[in-house]
């Protein structure tokens, strides 16, 4: 089959109306649980999870994959307007979008946040049909001495993200480190940092520790705030329009989020947190003046947001190609197919057509009914603004709560969430970037499995990390990413 | 703490003897929570609806799956003997928490022999030895010669002492061969690492490698339960076989328990009905499907199991701790 045949195939699979019907409804749902801080994909899958025992396997797959996307599009919502995050990947898009809403440009912002998930969204499934047969290959040529040297050339790359003195950004990214050391080590099977606790064998949750970070640490920030400084914002319509300026800024942007997006979300076990993370650094490295970042800068939203999207599509090819999930939510989904009977694997795609193809198209239909659906509901979102602390940040905690329980059903980790939340107001007065902080726990502990393991695979030879060549190369960029800056900095005092 | 529960249990049993026979009576008149030690979607959490489903039917009272998962699926263990022994709360589990657990996690908070009370096997699953396809033998012969040096063939598994390590480390034993473990996390990374030639094999579940098995990327070299697996059926067993023992035998399963304490009566009422359910063709071609064989057993045949498992496992741990 071609790919345009594929692709026509795959519309008339798509446009049945039963799965058309699940893919907007998976979509909805997606968006609704994006912007709910805490609540996330995870847990309207799993949810959603006995309802497809009883549908056909297209519709069940498409539906949750749409809940899946949709919810990258809603995350960005409450980061932009309350500096909530309502998904961990869409944390970073607090650092701009927080500061544009402040700015009174909480409209455009959404825009920008909307668009640039719809771009990189729709090039991804662009990435996917094109080049699926090559990102598949990269999945399993991709070795741990590859992932380890590139994890530690990402977290060299995004550790200027944050504010302030670089001892301070080192400070939270090492700190980050250790937080991802809590739990069993993988190698050893020795405990770390548990103290006897049987709940931290598994390490911190993440969304407990981006929920504390961000979500309670700005709600008990704003409690000595008796109620929003100056009117509620109004926004009209004509307010959500981006100045020519802004569109022309967004667009480079949105290519290079959607194409860092797209590799990284083809990798199995990278996705799109580290995708939305890396595409902020990305912009701030290549940006003019670079020192805009932090203080509204549109490129801040519209690369990570493009990338996240990005890599939520092209995450589809290990698991579609190969039967490999890149994350535990595509292990749901292939777990949703083995109850349908179908063994996902290497020759799905021959096997069946009707679920690869159908899936595609439904991805574009999905995110053009997104792209529909969010930019009217702007205004909607805008108007949260108006509802006073004492109403808003009650139900936020009890939805914070209610999403960190909804990730393993663990009472432990709604205490977990309490205390993170008081830790990260304290860094918060203290000025330090908790963005930092989330990047060096998600890196860390992927840099230390990886990089033991490529010792292992080696039988302890360094050079392992020399001579595979793609290794090498992501070696040689941390080194020059290391080494730029310092003789930036020699030549200015020389000259 | 353990004794504590153990003497209540004890209490409860002598004290409450007339009661609970007429509280077994009235059984169930409320629903029964089913407490999973793995996330919706995973294969213990499957095992579990598909069983859950015909059970709501048979007692007449909803069954509802609660997944707790965590260290292993010792966190639902906890949490079903944190509830007592209310006689609606039990528990789905794979072989771990009730067999290696107390040897590898310090703070279990609980004792498997003395907390527990087997109700019934439900399914075994065997592993495969998987290599990738170019490896150079195609039997266990092949695979033992190849590894006469000591580490010269790397495996992975899903984690140290997890059911893929020790099962390696059994069979490396039996052979009287040395591999080199390299841990993973799941089985889907220590499938693409095979398949990028990374390390040379695993002990697998079958389902997991028979994709790449059909689509012509890995083979499998033998499998270790006692009879050949049905969904594997040309895969020859290894007992026996290049001087293994004839009685080689590592599975994996999952079974159903309750909190020791719970009224006798209606561990054997939930015996009774699993075994029908397991019984019933339909649940076993659904559990097959999914890469388990159906088990239906007494819940004696279950604590013969824990254990012969324990038993079985703990020497294996031994000899790798002395190793290290």
């Amino acid at each position: 089959m071609t790919t345009l045949e594929g692709l026509a195939h795959g519309l008339t699979v798509a446009l049945q109306p039963s799965v058309l019907i699940y893919s907007l409804f998976g979509a909805l749902l997606g968006t609704l649980v994006g912007v709910l801080p805490g609540i996330g994909a995870m847990a309207a899958i799993t949810l959603l999870l006995p309802i497809t025992y009883y549908i056909s396997s297209e519709a069940a797959l498409v539906m949750l994959a749409a809940v899946y996307y949709g919810a990258q599009y809603g995350g960005a919502v409450a980061s932009i307007l309350l500096r909530l995050p309502g998904t961990p990947q869409s944390a970073v898009t607090t650092l701009d979008g927080y500061p544009m809403a402040q700015q009174g440009r909480a409209g455009v912002a959404l825009f920008t946040a909307m668009v640039s998930s719809f771009a990189g969204s729709m090039l991804g499934i662009v990435i996917l049909v094109a080049l699926a047969g090559v990102l598949g290959r990269l999945a399993t040529s991709f070795g741990a001495a590859e992932y380890a040297a590139m994890m530690v050339m990402g977290l060299v790359a995004a550790s200027t993200i944050g504010e302030g003195r670089p001892a301070k950004s080192l400070s939270m990214v090492v700190l980050g480190v250790l937080l991802g050391c809590v739990g069993t080590d993988v190698n050893s099977g020795v405990q770390r940092f548990t103290f006897g606790q049987v709940q931290l064998l598994d390490g911190i949750n993440l969304v407990a520790l981006a929920m504390g970070l961000f979500g309670l640490a700005e709600v008990i920030g704003n409690i000595r705030k008796a109620e929003r400084d100056g009117p509620p914002p109004h926004v009209s319509l004509r307010q959500l329009v981006p100045s020519r300026d802004d569109l022309r800024r967004i667009v480079a942007p949105i290519g290079r989020g959607t194409a860092l997006g797209g590799f990284f979300g083809a990798l199995p076990g990278t996705g799109s947190t580290i995708s939305s993370f890396l595409g902020y650094a990305l912009e701030r490295r290549v940006a003019r003046q670079p020192e805009r970042f932090g203080q509204g800068a549109i490129e801040g939203i519209a690369g990570p947001e493009a990338a996240n999207n990005s890599a939520a599509i092209t995450a589809f090819v290990p698991t579609l190609t190969l039967g490999i999930p890149g994350d535990p939510i595509m292990a749901l989904m292939l777990g949703a197919l083995v109850i349908h009977g179908i063994q996902p694997g290497p020759m799905m795609l021959e096997a069946h057509p009707d679920m690869f193809w159908g899936l595609v198209v439904s991805f574009g239909i999905g995110n053009l009914f997104l792209l529909a659906l969010n930019l009217p509901l702007i205004g909607i979102w805008v108007s949260m603004l108006r509802i006073p602390f004492r109403w808003l940040y009650p139900a936020i905690i009890v939805f914070v709560c209610l999403g960190v329980y909804s990730v393993r059903g663990s009472t432990f980790d709604i205490v977990m969430v309490a205390g993170i939340g008081a830790i990260g107001y304290a860094l918060a007065v203290a000025a330090f970037s908790p963005a930092l902080l989330l990047l060096g726990f998600v890196l860390g502990p992927l840099i230390e499995t990886n990089l033991r393991r490529a010792l292992l695979v080696s039988r302890g030879d360094l050079m392992t990390f020399v001579e595979r060549p793609v290794a090498c190369g992501f070696v040689i960029a941390t080194v020059l990413l290391l080494a730029l800056p310092l003789l930036k900095g020699l030549r200015r005092n020389g000259g | 703490m353990t004794d504590l529960r153990r003497s209540l249990a004890l209490a409860s049993i002598l004290a409450g003897t007339v009661a609970t026979a007429a509280a077994a009576q009235n059984w169930p008149s409320e629903p029964l929570h089913v407490f999973v030690g793995f996330p919706a979607g995973s294969s213990p959490d499957t095992i579990a609806r598909i069983v859950a489903e015909p059970l709501a039917e048979a007692i007449g009272q909803p069954v509802v799956v609660e997944n707790k998962p965590g260290a292993g699926g010792v966190i639902a263990i906890q949490q079903m003997l944190a509830r007592g022994n209310d006689d609606y709360s039990i528990g789905i589990n794979i072989n771990g928490p009730l067999t290696t657990a107390p040897r590898l996690i310090p703070d279990l908070g609980y004792d498997p022999a003395a907390d527990i009370a087997p109700v019934g096997l439900i399914a075994t699953s065997p592993l495969v030895l998987a290599v990738g396809a170019d490896f150079p033998a195609d039997d266990i012969q092949g695979f033992i010669d190849a590894a006469a040096e000591p580490e010269a063939i790397s495996y992975g598994s899903v984690g140290e002492g997890s059911g893929a390590h020790l099962t390696a480390e059994l069979f490396a034993d039996a052979a009287g061969v040395q591999l080199f473990h390299i841990p993973f996390q799941s089985y889907a990374e220590v499938t693409t690492s095979i398949l990028g030639g990374e390390i040379d094999s695993g002990f697998m579940a079958p389902s997991a490698a028979l994709p790449h098995v059909e689509a012509g990327t890995m083979k499998m070299l033998g499998v270790t339960s006692a009879e050949p697996f049905a969904q594997v059926p040309d895969v020859p067993v290894m007992a026996g076989q290049a001087g293994l023992p004839e009685d080689f035998r590592a599975e994996l399963w999952n079974a159903m328990i309750a909190p020791a304490g719970t009224d006798p009566a209606i561990v054997e009422r939930l015996n009774t009905e699993l075994n029908t359910i397991l019984n019933d063709p339909e649940v076993r071609d659904q559990l097959l499907a999914i890469g388990w064989q159906a088990q239906p057993g007494t819940p004696e045949d279950l604590a013969q199991r824990i254990t012969g498992d324990t038993a079985m496992w703990g020497g294996v741990i031994d000899r790798t701790q002395a190793a290290n």
